[in-house]
């Protein structure tokens, strides 16, 4: 068992990944909330946004930002778009239904990555954002201000999501959507033009993993794609419906995943981590209920 | 005491987050037909669903027959002989109807001697006119509620739970269904209770009535009484005015 | 309470006993699909190239665990999305037996199907309790670990101890086969054999109980509780099946490709394998077939003609959402839409006369009946 000092920079790695899988955990907790979807496509449209910026960046040589711009922004499309054509025509079938239909278009933007960026062949491709460089030293240990960013952006964006859910009509609407989307209708909330703005801002945070996940961990489209899993089982293990609860599980999905690593005897197993705690807490937490009923049939 | 025949229901208490759909229901069913009714919300389907073992109670007692009801597995229910239908008809599309009726049988481990005979005999008491063989995707809705008429007659049932059996039906098969039920104690002798709200179902079938209003018991005793009493009808209208 | 409008009726009910007596048009089917198996046993290794010849024998095993799916999403109702993982469970199991022992082939497929059945159960007994959406995720993420596993652990490759895997050794042994079918068209012809027994074997479950019981669960659990159905063993029977068969098709296909390694069982494929089913259509057998023949002929297609398989799993993923979009109730409905009607197009055609399933218009039906278009 290696010693503290073996560990102090994966407690550092680990809090900034886990920052961005609360990020990401956050977003699809609120679009399920929202609209019933289990957004399952979330990785893989913020990785073909991160190597579409790869791209633009290399090939035609336009600065920095305007690549994490347009991987932003394309996320944030793709994603608004699958929203407005298969949100209605899915909005009344049952979340499983809505959670596979997702994976039709993940498996479309696979394809598609694979089509343009082919995997293989040599090339190793990496996002080096500018943050990568600057950083501070805590103690003895290095903090590069990506990973600032990764940890802060995540107890910002849960921070900020908490708050507008609770404070601002456009939030509170959300909530009344989650809750029953028929009744919320009648009462005059503009529910498409809600449903709109959850979209959006999960696929621009999607966008956002996508980037810093790029550089945190690597730019390359099955990992990124899948790395959703992380953010998922976070979500799971709040159950899809605790912001806060998302975020303390995706730190800990993110410092566990990274403390094995110097820990020679399971360092290889140390990607089980999100599926094993998730499975754990969910069976812990579904040993109470007799029959999961919908709330129809209660 | 093994031998009475009664529900006794004895501070039956529901919760669901911050709602309360049953809220200390005591009761006895007598043999024969109840009838159970109030407004949507009131907590009839959950006082099913109890009985049933979809939903445990935060507090409170089933006795069926002088046995703990609720300390029995829900699936095991119907071997015990509780026999349910649903809001929503639930006759099993795929299977034939003869299939649906002979599910009881073929799960509740009953003695399968006489299994063809009772079932085909379940399917004419509820006077369904139609090849058993027939796929129920073939049959028209009246015909599904039916059938799960007749899966509730199945096998020497001790207690039949009907969830609004004629919802949705023209008055024609409303009557038709009505008078099946009326037979069904007789031909089963079990205890049946019927939650509807057709009220003119309700006075035909059932003996004696309960009455439930935001999971409280308010009113019980013969039916024609029930209907008229006054905390009854406020209950359904919706009046200011509480006693 | 005798009728007088139903002829033929009595109070004690109809004459007809419950099994029929088959009539000429109810042979059919059996009898088209008993040529269709000389056919492919027979005439089809002759016909093709060795290449293709792989690619029909990648189908057989594949169409094995679109099987187990089809059963789990097309009459449970259950979503898994780690099946291909069950798949890399089975091959390993197999290879294992099949360098450290010299077990005969046969028992080699059953022992690599029954462990792999004990695990799938294992693993399924505590998931099953959860909601389908919880399920689903959790197979998804059990098929992620198990992919990290195997890239750790290898696949048995002749080495020795538990795991099986020599990783300094220069000369890896190719998995063996059985001596009846060392050649590629003879363990095709095995292939399409144990196939054809996985589908006797599941079809043997869905006529009887257990098929009933997971028709009653689809549909309505609360209406199979009801009715004395312990739905928790019924699932759990189905996820045992499915792993069953799907470790058969593992150690099948360990024998087919001779080498095996973790990046040949990605998570991604999970997905697509759930695709293909939902577009061959994930209640009827043949859904099963059309889903391996999408899985592995097209992309052996494809390859040959140098188009990149990629643009099929773009066209996957369109048809996935074709289908959910389209098909009017959940995802277990009978063969979809564009598929279905292509078939009843060809059946019409070839079997006229015939009444078809899943169009039955819904008649009240008076007096002597027909029986209503039966399903599977």
């Amino acid at each position: 068992m290696p010693s503290w000092a073996y560990f102090q920079p994966f407690v550092v790695s680990g809090l900034a990944l886990g920052g961005v899988y609360a990020l990401s955990g956050v977003g699809l907790v609120v679009l399920y909330r929202a609209t019933g979807v289990v957004y399952l496509a979330f990785g893989a449209v913020g990785a073909m946004g991160a190597l579409i910026a790869w791209s633009l960046i290399k090939d035609t040589g336009v600065p920095g930002w305007v690549g994490w711009l347009v991987c932003v922004l394309f996320a944030g499309a793709v994603t608004l778009a699958y929203g407005m054509v298969f949100g209605p025509a899915l909005a009344k079938r049952d979340p499983l239904i809505k959670a596979v239909a997702t994976l039709g278009l993940t498996l479309v933007l696979f394809g598609v990555m694979d089509l343009l960026w082919t995997s293989g062949g040599g090339q190793s491709r990496a996002i080096a954002l500018p943050t990568d460089n600057g950083g501070f030293v805590v103690g003895q240990l290095q903090v590069n201000w990506t990973q600032v960013i990764g940890l802060g952006a995540g107890i910002a964006i849960t921070v900020v999501t908490g708050a507008f859910l609770r404070y601002t009509k456009l939030g509170t609407a959300m909530r009344a959507m989650a809750n029953d989307r028929d009744i919320t209708a009648t009462l005059g909330v503009p529910v498409r033009r809600v449903e709109a703005a959850a979209w959006l801002g999960c696929g621009v945070l999607g966008g956002v993993a996508g980037l810093l996940l790029a550089d945190l961990v690597a730019l390359d489209a099955t990992t990124l794609t899948f790395l959703v899993i992380s953010s998922l089982a976070a979500a799971l293990i709040a159950r899809l419906r605790s912001i806060a609860l998302t975020f303390v599980a995706a730190i800990a999905i993110g410092l566990i995943h990274d403390l094995l690593t110097p820990i020679q005897a399971l360092s290889n197993y140390r990607d089980m981590t999100p599926f094993v705690l998730a499975a754990v807490a969910l069976l812990v937490l579904s040993r109470r209920s007799v029959i999961s009923l919908s709330r129809e049939e209660a | 005491m093994s031998g009475s025949r009664a529900i006794e229901v004895d501070g039956l208490t529901v919760r669901f987050g911050g709602v309360t759909s049953l809220d200390g229901m005591s009761l006895t069913f007598e043999d024969g037909t109840c009838g159970l009714i109030g407004p949507n919300g009131a907590g009839k389907t959950t006082f099913f669903n109890v009985l049933s073992g979809f939903v445990r109670p935060a507090g409170g007692t089933v006795r069926a027959f002088g046995e703990d009801l609720l300390s029995i597995v829900h699936f095991r229910r119907a071997r015990w002989g509780v026999r349910r239908t649903f809001q929503t008809e639930q006759a099993i599309e795929e299977l034939s109807v003869f299939d649906n009726v002979a599910l009881v049988y073929e799960h509740a481990k009953l003695s399968g001697a006489s299994r063809r005979q009772d079932v085909l005999g379940a399917i004419s008491f509820a006077g369904l006119e139609v090849d058993p063989y027939a796929t129920v995707r073939t049959l028209g809705a009246g015909e599904r509620r039916l059938v799960e008429v007749a899966r509730a007659v199945v096998g020497r049932p001790k207690l039949v739970l009907l969830d609004e059996p004629a919802a949705g039906l023209p008055d024609e098969e409303t009557e038709h269904l009505g008078e099946v039920i009326r037979r069904i104690p007789e031909q089963t002798g079990a205890l049946t209770i019927l939650v509807d709200h057709d009220m003119s179902l309700v006075s035909a079938c059932c003996e004696t009535t309960a009455v439930l209003d935001f999971g409280k018991l308010i009113a019980s005793g013969p039916t024609a009484e029930v209907l008229r009493d006054d905390r009854v009808i406020r209950a359904y209208l919706g009046t200011a005015e509480f006693q | 309470m005798a009728d007088t409008h139903t002829a033929g009726r009595t109070a004690t009910g109809p004459q007809r006993p419950p099994l029929r007596r088959p009539d000429a048009r109810s042979l059919v089917r059996p009898a088209v699909i008993a040529v269709l198996l000389l056919f492919v046993l027979f005439a089809l290794p002759q016909l093709l190239s060795l290449y293709y010849i792989g690619a029909m024998t990648q189908v057989a095993v594949y169409a094995i665990v679109a099987l187990g799916l089809g059963v789990l999403v097309g009459r449970v109702g259950l979503v898994s999305l780690g099946q291909v993982a069950v798949l890399a469970i089975g091959a390993w199991v197999a290879a294992r037996l099949l360098f450290a022992t010299s077990l005969p082939y046969p028992v080699v497929l059953l022992g690599a199907g029954v462990i792999t059945m004990v695990l799938g159960t294992l693993i399924g007994l505590p998931a099953l309790r959860l909601r389908g959406l919880y399920l689903a995720l959790i197979t998804l993420m059990l098929a992620g670990g198990i992919t990290v596993a195997l890239a750790t652990t290898n696949f048995p490759n002749g080495g020795s101890g538990f795991l099986g895997y020599n990783g300094s050794s220069v000369h890896i042994p190719p998995i063996r086969r059985p001596s009846i079918a060392a050649s590629d068209p003879a363990y095709f012809r095995y292939s399409v054999l144990v196939a054809a027994l996985m589908f006797l074997l599941v079809l043997a479950h869905i006529r009887t109980r257990p098929g009933r019981a997971w028709a009653a669960i689809r549909q309505s659990e609360l209406t199979a509780l009801a009715a004395g159905i312990n739905t928790t063993l019924y699932k759990l029977w189905a996820f045992a099946l499915a792993s069953f068969i799907t470790g058969v098709a593992g150690g099948v296909l360990a024998g087919a490709i001779h080498y095996l390694y973790s990046i040949d069982f990605p998570t991604q494929d999970s997905i697509t394998l759930l695709a293909v089913v939902l577009m061959g259509g994930a209640y009827s057998l043949w859904g099963a077939v059309v889903a391996a023949l999408l899985y592995q002929l097209l992309p052996a297609l494809l390859n040959n003609w140098g188009v990149s398989s990629d643009w099929l799993t773009i066209l996957f993923g369109i048809g996935v959402l074709q289908v959910l979009t389209t098909a009017p109730a959940g995802l277990a409905d009978q063969v979809p839409k564009d598929l279905g009607r292509l078939g009843r197009l060809l059946r019409r055609r070839v079997l006229p006369g015939r009444v078809l399933p899943g169009r039955v218009p819904r008649k009240r039906l008076r007096g002597p009946s027909q029986s209503g278009g039966g399903a599977g």
